[in-house]
């Protein structure tokens, strides 16, 4: 008997040191109690503390790998652990960052950059154009590439969609090393925001020699990784957060001013709040429930994204197919109620599917070119509907697809009740996981559904080409006259023309074939800590900037 | 005794193979692709035939099924393709450590406070003891375990500053979610020690044992509570394995990066390779579990037969 | 001197008059399991009032709804987050939707679930758990290994692919919860009846002549009825909460469809500022939980013969 009890004491002992060895804390409660390290209280001893600033991110941090990436929260990481040719500024304008400068071509065709002199790797090697080359190669190779962001650069240069597709070779794609510190790439077409295009993720540059050499293992720990960006990373864990020293080796290290950037994880929206009130965190979203009570805190702000959520309609399904029907749907909801009960969060009540800031020509934005294309008009409505319905013979029976998040349930349950209020029928909401709504939407099995897209630069073509493929996803949508505005635009060379064709293209997708219908531009609101400045945040591309951040 | 250890053996090797096969064919039914669809819907259709046939989705699904073994076999768990690119077998390597240590100190912390509320419980059996110590264990089971979390960390993270609040930077961040788990292991083993010792306290041996002379004391600690374990240990099999294996809620709650958020999480992006490796691991677990609970049994109490009927 | 008080004390005493019956006589009037169980019960205050509570509660759930004019769906974007008042009782959420008739219609549905799901665990696992351990040995060992694997398949995926193939709603909810939850009912009815079998009273019963049925009958499931009824006790709170917890990670009823679960979990989203919507939830759930728990401890005791004082 002494033996078995002996023997069960000895497993359950194996047990918890096997468990001790196990439990990683990433210790970098170097702050202790003093939360951030920058407590305002303290006076006097600031000067020589070291400056922290605590971000939270409210998901993984997936994939540092930037030819397989492609969550925003990964971006927002790399973004400041590396640096392409350009690099937006505060008011979100690309800057010459690892380039010295560039020389267009007149024909808007030939872009030759400069490197900038003195740019070096985190472990010493000189960053060369090389370097540029196997980046934008690798990013472009079916091999290689898994985050299905080819497209940034194979849509605009020569030779890369072939090479993309696996039909071309590297060599016929127009990038060209001339020396160390001179590229030169070819586009298939004039576009003007190309230079905005470099400051993205996938335009960065990679040292080939220790690419090669980490092989499989490339990004998954700080130490396999080189950094070009204003930080290097110390440690990374995906699933509790990451931290971000000072690169001493980048170029512009002096006008880095904050040492140290910590970085968690963190998924419950109120867990952060608590953080954040706690000293813990420097800056906190806000949901909508909790905006009324903070509105009045100074320390209360809103910014903008440029994303829009839409209702997607399958132009191939049971009534979503006839015109009418969706026209009513359409106008049948009042977008205000959005912003200004539910979402109160500062995201505006959509009027077009290009949100209010993105560019349009002549320093007017695309909206204001445009005006306002949907708006809410219960009465007109009713007559669609009714139209519709003696069309089709009867009334049909409408379910609107919901991925399970939070923000979609809700949108499902506003438009239930406007539908209910306005048209008096009763549309069901069918929630399904993400990846089974996915599947429905891919297989067009679906009447309409919500969902939404971010732009990845600032032009309207981030969102206008999605519906030139044809596909189920983008609800089976297929006009050749849409198509030939949107291959006509890819190629004006007159930005004028060519927003107007966007200009028309939009309108002919909301206005008159009503494949898709507005509901909000992103809008965020948060708290942020009074001693942190100027944290960039951009609304589209590459999400944030720590670089230009003080801290006081 | 060692061919029965042997013979169980084989059936957790089997019971293993079981259970792989039956969620790997499952779970290539489950909808859509491991990989952002939205982001993939924007590929040409050849592209993204590629980008299947590269990571050997595109072959039938009982090849892909024999090539995943073969590589099981070798100790080959594949990489995630959430985390691209990390091996499987590191990434739960990882995050096993911060919900076997909570997972652990909630157990110990359930088991004892458990037992002994329930002891006393059943030893003045309708006093106001018994009544409050069951009440509060009946209320750890009916608190739903994140308003719990969500009220120690307002509490004691927030509003007395005592620990802190989220994240896992050392040894402190793993107290309030262990407590917090804690909390319903209490409520479960108090009732099921205080209704096995009231049957056991009603037993004949017990009437004589008092008679002989012992004194309660001794009568509860050298006959009653022995005879009470065996249910204990029942229901301790599975929390223990529950409880190792994460509680998604608390994780989220408290910013732990655990096992259970990370299971939750593969199942929902389709992440292949780690919800096998995840389901592998937990099997091997659970099953290796049961057979220690039920050699436990026969170490409790030997009148139960193990092996075949009548042995 | 003890001789003489002895003897001045005997005119106290009459001899008592002992008829042959009286031996056997029964002193206590018989009573049948049932009634002995239910006498015992009624004495248990803490239980009773449980029993009350909870009559409460259900009769709260069935015209709760029908109490205020306001339905469980309809919303009032001009009265988001109100706070309980004189119009909305017990407060609106994000959609300006009366929280009292989305709480007891939200009662009304976890405790259908919950029932439901109880009521087939109960019938599956005690069929199978006695069936094993009645007939033991190898049917025992093979019909064990199987619920090893059942338990061993990560019920989250069974759970979702059930949602896919079948429409959201009640029936799938409870369906997923009860493809996985009856094992655990399986398990305690085996072990119980494994203990009872090695018993010296089945063995004197079999011993005197008694089959297996009338074992079975008359000795074995009696004394597990304990078992099962607190087993039952605990699966439906189990259940609410098995729900709540599918809810959380996003896979519960479709809106604008509540349940006690649905409401917990959008309640505490809002726990920072609104706690009123996490609040009024929480205090039905845990009532729930405890008075089945407290009324399951009572039956428990009450059911058990060898209890009786």
């Amino acid at each position: 008997m002494k033996k078995k009890w002996s023997t069960s004491l000895l497993c359950l002992l194996m047990l918890v040191s096997l468990v001790a060895t196990g439990c990683n804390f990433s210790g970098d409660k170097g702050s202790g109690s003093a939360p951030g390290g920058t407590a305002p209280a303290a006076d006097g001893q600031q000067a020589k503390k070291e400056s922290v600033i605590n971000l939270s991110f409210e998901n993984e941090i997936k994939d540092l790998n930037q030819f397989s990436t492609s969550d925003n929260i990964s971006f927002s990481v790399l973004n400041n652990v590396s640096e392409g040719l350009y690099r937006l500024d505060e008011k979100h304008e690309p800057q010459p960052a690892l380039a010295k400068g560039v020389e267009v071509s007149p024909d808007g065709l030939t872009y030759t950059f400069t490197l900038r002199d003195g740019i070096k790797w985190s472990n010493g090697d000189p960053i060369t154009a090389a370097d540029f080359k196997f980046a934008w190669l690798g990013a472009m190779n079916p091999q290689t590439s898994k985050g299905g962001y080819a497209f940034i650069l194979s849509d605009y240069i020569k030779g890369g969609a072939e090479y993309a597709s696996g039909k071309g070779s590297a060599d016929a794609v127009a990038i060209d090393a001339k020396d160390d510190k001179t590229l030169v790439v070819t586009l298939n077409q004039p576009t003007p925001y190309f230079l905005r295009l470099t400051t993205f993720i996938l335009y960065f540059p990679l040292n080939e020699k220790f690419v090669t050499e980490k092989g499989a293992d490339y990004a998954l720990k700080p130490e396999n990784m080189l950094y070009a960006g204003p930080y290097k990373l110390t440690s990374f864990d995906p699933a509790s957060g990451a931290t971000l020293v000072k690169n001493e080796n980048y170029w512009d290290n002096a006008n880095v001013k904050v040492e140290k950037i910590n970085l968690k994880v963190i998924k419950e929206q109120s867990t952060a709040l608590n953080a954040y009130k706690a000293g813990e965190l420097d800056r906190v979203m806000l949901s909508s429930a909790d905006v009324d009570t903070f509105k009045n805190d100074p320390e209360y702000t809103t910014d903008i994204e440029f994303r829009t959520n839409y209702i997607q309609f399958n132009t191939k399904g049971e009534g979503t197919s006839n015109l009418n029907i969706r026209k009513a749907l359409q106008l049948a909801y009042d977008a205000t109620i959005l912003e200004q009960v539910i979402l109160n969060n500062g995201s505006k009540a959509a009027t077009g599917m290009i949100p209010v800031q993105m560019s349009g020509v002549d320093h007017k934005s695309f909206r204001d070119l445009q005006g306002d294309l949907i708006k809410a008009d219960a009465a007109k409505a009713k007559e669609y509907w009714e139209q519709g319905v003696k069309e089709l013979g009867k009334a049909p029976q409408l379910k609107l697809l919901v991925p399970d998040d939070s923000l979609s349930k809700d949108l499902g349950t506003f438009l239930q009740s406007e539908y209910k209020k306005n048209l008096g029928i009763d549309v069901t909401v069918e929630t399904k996981t993400v990846k089974a709504r996915n599947q429905q939407m891919d297989e067009g099995n679906y009447q309409f559904g919500v969902t939404g897209w971010g732009a990845d630069y600032d032009d309207a073509m981030t969102y206008l080409d999605l519906w030139a493929n044809h596909t189920p996803y983008r609800g089976n949508y297929e006009n050749p006259k849409y198509d030939e505005l949107i291959a006509s635009a890819k190629k004006e060379v007159d930005e004028t023309k060519r927003i107007n064709m966007l200009l028309e293209a939009e309108k002919i997708l909301l206005a008159e074939d009503a494949v898709v219908s507005p509901l909000f531009y992103r809008g965020n609101s948060f708290l942020q800590k009074p001693h942190v400045k100027n944290l960039i945040f951009h609304p589209y591309g590459s999400p944030v900037e720590y670089k230009y951040a003080t801290v006081e | 005794m060692k061919r029965y250890i042997g013979m169980r053996l084989v059936y957790l090797l089997i019971t293993l193979f079981v259970i792989t096969t039956a969620t790997f064919f499952l779970m290539k039914q489950l909808p859509g692709t491991p990989f952002d669809e939205e982001k993939l819907n924007r590929l040409p259709v050849e592209e993204r035939q590629l980008l299947y046939a590269s990571y050997g989705l595109d072959q039938p699904v009982y090849v892909q099924y024999v090539r995943y073994l073969a590589n099981v076999v070798q100790g080959d768990f594949g990489t995630s393709f959430t985390y691209k690119n990390m091996p499987v077998k590191d990434i739960i390597a990882n995050r096993i450590g911060p919900s076997a240590l909570i997972g652990l100190q909630a157990v110990v912390l359930g088991l004892s406070i458990g037992l002994i509320l329930g002891i006393i419980a059943a030893y003045r059996h309708n006093s106001a003891w018994d009544y409050f110590t069951m009440f509060i264990a009946v209320l750890g089971v009916s608190v739903p375990n994140f308003v719990l979390a969500a009220l120690l960390q307002y509490y004691v993270g927030l509003k007395w500053g005592l620990l802190p609040v989220a994240f896992w930077d050392s040894y402190e961040n793993s107290i309030l979610p262990s407590v917090a788990l804690s909390v319903g292991v209490v409520a479960i083993i108090a009732r099921f020690a205080r209704n096995e010792m009231l049957e056991v306290l009603q037993q004949d041996y017990i009437t004589t044992a008092k008679a002989k002379g012992l004194t309660n004391m001794a009568v509860v600690m050298r006959h009653a509570v022995r005879n009470s374990l065996i249910p204990v240990v029942t229901i301790l099999g599975p929390i223990v394995v529950n409880l190792l294996t994460g509680s998604l809620v608390i994780e989220n709650i408290f910013g732990v990066p655990g096992i259970g958020s990370l299971f939750v999480d593969s199942i929902k992006m389709n992440d292949y390779s780690t919800i096998m490796g995840i389901t592998i691991f937990y099997s091997a677990f659970y099953v290796f579990i049961m057979l220690i609970v039920d050699m436990l049994y026969s170490v409790i109490d030997p009148r139960i037969r193990l092996a075949s009927g009548g042995e | 001197m003890q001789q003489q008080e002895k003897a001045s004390l005997d005119h106290l005493f009459r001899p008592a008059s002992v008829s042959a019956k009286e031996p056997e006589k029964i002193s206590r009037p018989p009573l049948t399991a049932f009634q002995d169980s239910f006498r015992r019960l009624r004495k248990n205050r803490a239980a009773i009032v449980s029993l009350i509570i909870l009559i409460l509660l259900g009769v709260l759930a069935i015209i709760g709804p029908w109490m205020t004019s306001y339905t469980y769906y309809d919303t009032d974007y001009s009265a988001v987050y109100k706070a309980p008042n004189a119009d909305h009782w017990l407060g609106t959420d994000k959609f300006g939707r009366d929280q009292w008739a989305r709480i007891w219609e939200g009662t009304r549905i976890s405790l259908l679930i919950a029932v439901l799901a109880a009521v087939l665990d109960l019938v599956i696992g005690v069929a199978y758990g006695a069936i094993s351990a009645l007939i033991g040995g190898r049917v025992d060992n093979v019909m064990q290994r199987i619920v090893e694997i059942i338990i061993g398949i990560p019920s989250l995926i069974i759970i979702i692919l059930l949602m896919m193939v079948m429409e959201p709603g009640i029936m799938t909810i409870m369906l997923a919860m009860v493809i996985t939850g009856w094992v655990n009912m399986a398990r305690l009815v085996r072990a119980q009846i494994l203990k009872l079998k090695e018993q010296e009273y089945v063995l004197a019963a079999r011993s005197l002549g008694a089959s297996n049925t009338q074992i079975i009958l008359k000795h074995l499931i009696p004394n597990t009825i304990g078992i099962i009824v607190i087993n039952t006790m605990f699966t439906i709170p189990s259940a609410i909460f098995t729900e709540a917890f599918l809810s959380f990670i996003g896979l519960g009823l479709q809106e604008p469809m509540a349940s006690l679960g649905v409401l917990i979990h959008d309640g505490y989203q809002a726990i920072n500022t609104q706690y009123h919507l996490l609040l009024y939830p929480a205090i039905v759930i845990i009532a729930i939980m405890v008075t089945f728990n407290i009324l399951g401890d009572g039956l428990r005791d009450a059911l058990d013969p060898r209890m009786r004082k």
